[in-house]
């Protein structure tokens, strides 16, 4: 009787964060999480057949994604608001799917000043009225940490995994994930964070002195999800690449304070603010360049107004400081035989610039 | 027997190879069509070679290969090097001209940029998701006039008032070349017009931000058409070389890389006589139904590629 009530809550695939939506749903809000089906083709091929041509890849994988989450049982969706076009795509997926005659309830987000205590508060009755919102408060916070252990891994994972002979960083990273996506409890968490550190910082690298070391840089969705950039850091770290990327919701919504006081940092640079994540990429990307990286990597989907906008700095950035920049552009693309031929030369590029100059 | 070492370049038109001794002279060099055949065209093409090639004084020991189709390519003629065609371009050309500070590259589909310094590439430009103003739209523009694509360069050249042809877009581009077609202007402008279009499309995509200096090196089957190797110069306003070896730089920089290369493999042409054939697999593990390619020589299963994790390795 009780199995019946909860609510069945869905949030899309979205890199490797809907391990910390389900710890928050199931453990903050009292309801049943489903857990969409991982990105694959069908979910492109479904999100682009009912999108619209010209909206951008996040939205065509995104839809797909929710109409896997329906299939898969959920009753409710939850859309997040955004800077860009995103802050309409809530109600454009609600209006498309209810076209495609789906039934469920829709959270948008979008609709609500999340800024505020008291809005948030309002989400929260809205999803479940009988939550207490003490013990709420204190899972959400578990599953921000889960979100902030998951960066902070990721992040070491593809730094290092290029110079493992031993395949024992993608072992170490794998268990975390599925510890994350199991995790019941506070202790879970934090016994997973434990045992993949331990398990990373025991594994002895194969590193150069200098490694070549590059910076990736992009648009929200693209650069950070797996699928949609056809795992482009597997690739780049395949080559025995540092890959670094600032880009993830720890540094841009949990550490990162707004962009109060980022743009001044780039105000030589670019004197207006120009989108979501553009004053963040163009400082991330100097600051890369600073450091002596070998290269950087833009992604974006076709089409991404705000990032477009990014690439002229870019330029400026790789001729002020000498440092190549490729520009990624992807579209509903799954074949990666293209990708493969521009990142093998972008290496072999790189390589040879570290030996000459 | 003095070494030799073979370079295979395998695009999606066109199909170039060449051998060449220690000091990179030519020694064979050939250039055929793909024809959506590339397992036919390679076998094809080292047919011709090895009719241009003395046996009895040089032997291969080491093959490079290169192209879109490097993978298939290099499995079947047992390549010591595989490199991607960009790498290879730039090799072959910073070995002829180590000043070159700009290559200009326009193929069947691809266009690319490389910047050079110190004749080592430091940044480039490929296109990506659009294929306009590469050889494909010339080749299909020159039918539309009844010419053939190897005329085109000296029609242009014969045109004093070029035509205004909108080069943002090949589809936009067409559409505008109807029109003036239909409103009267003489086939040598309007051809003037779609070289111009090529270079103008180029330098406003591909080469977009891009610091274009002196000495540039044009290349890749565009650069064969004089009016758009002149169409650049006007543009540049500086002089644009093409190598009369420029459509067989890709296939030269990986025989270079392959005489560079530490790995040693004796070629000889019996790979003409072997029956290669491929097989797609779908993967059923998942939705993803990766697509499976798998190569055989004869009966026995020699590579496969495409799937995306390991539970793909069933399939074959």
């Amino acid at each position: 009787m009780a199995e019946r009530a909860l609510r069945k809550l869905s949030f899309p695939r979205y890199a490797e964060y809907n391990c910390a939506l389900k710890y928050i749903t199931e453990q903050a809000l009292g309801c049943k999480y489903v857990m969409p089906p991982v990105l694959t083709r069908r979910t492109m091929e479904l999100g682009a057949k009912h999108s619209p041509e010209f909206v951008c890849t996040p939205f065509k994988t995104v839809l797909g994604s929710m109409i896997e989450a329906l299939e898969a049982g959920a009753d409710t969706l939850l859309m997040t608001h955004g800077l860009c076009r995103l802050g309409y795509y809530g109600e454009l997926s609600d209006q498309i799917l209810r076209d495609l005659g789906y039934q469920f309830e829709f959270i948008n987000l979008a609709e609500y000043d999340m800024s505020r205590k008291k809005e948030l508060l309002r989400v929260i009755r809205r999803i479940n009225p009988k939550v207490n919102p003490a013990r709420c408060l204190a899972q959400f916070m578990e599953g921000l940490r889960m979100v902030e252990y998951l960066d902070e891994v990721t992040a070491e994972y593809y730094k290092g995994r290029g110079f493992d002979p031993t395949g024992g960083y993608d072992r170490a990273y794998r268990d975390f994930l599925t510890a994350m996506f199991t995790a019941r409890g506070r202790a879970d968490v934090e016994q997973g964070y434990r045992a993949v550190k331990s398990a990373l910082g025991s594994i002895p690298l194969d590193k150069p002195a200098q490694p070549l070391r590059v910076g990736i840089v992009g648009e929200f969705y693209t650069v950070m999800d797996a699928f949609s950039n056809l795992e482009i850091e597997q690739k780049l770290s395949d080559m025995r690449l540092e890959v670094h990327r600032w880009m993830n919701v720890t540094n841009q919504f949990l550490h990162y304070n707004g962009q109060r006081n980022m743009h001044i940092k780039i105000a030589d640079l670019c004197a207006y603010e120009m989108g979501p994540t553009a004053t963040a990429n163009i400082w991330y990307a100097r600051e890369c360049a600073e450091r002596g990286f070998d290269g950087l990597i833009h992604i974006k989907s076709a089409s991404c107004t705000p990032e477009i906008d990014v690439m002229p700095v870019l330029q400026n950035i790789s001729t002020d400081y000498k440092i190549p920049v490729l520009y990624l552009t992807y579209d509903a693309q799954t074949s990666d035989v293209g990708l493969q031929t521009r990142l093998e030369a972008f290496y072999d590029m790189i390589a040879m610039r570290k030996k000459v100059f | 027997m003095e070494h030799a070492y073979l370079g295979v370049d395998v695009g999606s038109i066109s199909t170039k190879g060449v051998i060449i001794d220690r000091e990179n002279n030519l020694l064979a060099s050939q250039y055929i069509w793909t024809q959506g055949n590339p397992i036919g065209a390679v076998k094809e093409l080292l047919g011709l070679l090895e009719g241009q090639f003395d046996k009895t004084k040089y032997k291969i020991v080491a093959t490079g290969a290169t192209g879109s189709a490097r993978k298939l390519v290099g499995t079947i003629l047992g390549a010591t090097m595989v490199k991607n065609e960009i790498t290879a371009h730039a090799v072959g050309t910073t070995t002829f001209y180590p000043d070159v500070r700009t290559i200009l590259e326009i193929g069947g589909q691809d266009s690319k940029i490389i910047l050079v310094e110190n004749a080592v590439a430091v940044d480039y430009a490929m296109n990506t998701l659009c294929a306009a103003g590469t050889g494909a739209f010339l080749s299909s523009q020159a039918k539309r006039l009844g010419i053939e694509v190897e005329e085109i360069g000296d029609y242009a050249l014969r045109s004093t008032h070029p035509t205004q042809i909108a080069a943002r877009c090949t589809v936009f581009a067409e559409s505008d070349l109807v029109h003036k077609i239909q409103m009267g202007h003489p086939r040598e402008d309007i051809i003037a017009g779609v070289c111009n279009a090529v270079a103008a499309n180029y330098l406003s995509n591909v080469g977009k931000g891009k610091k274009i200096l002196s000495p540039v090196v044009f290349q890749g089957g565009v650069s064969k058409n004089k009016g758009v190797v002149a169409a650049f110069e006007r543009a540049l306003g500086c002089k644009v070389i093409v190598d009369p070896n420029g459509h067989l730089m890709g296939a030269l920089g990986v025989a270079i890389l392959a005489k560079k290369g530490s790995k040693r493999q004796e070629f000889d042409f019996s790979v003409e006589n072997m029956d290669f054939r491929t097989r797609e697999a779908s993967c059923g593990q998942c939705s993803n139904h990766c697509e499976i390619i798998c190569v055989y020589r004869g009966d026995e299963l020699i590579d496969a590629w495409g799937n995306r994790c390991e539970r793909g390795e069933r399939v074959h």
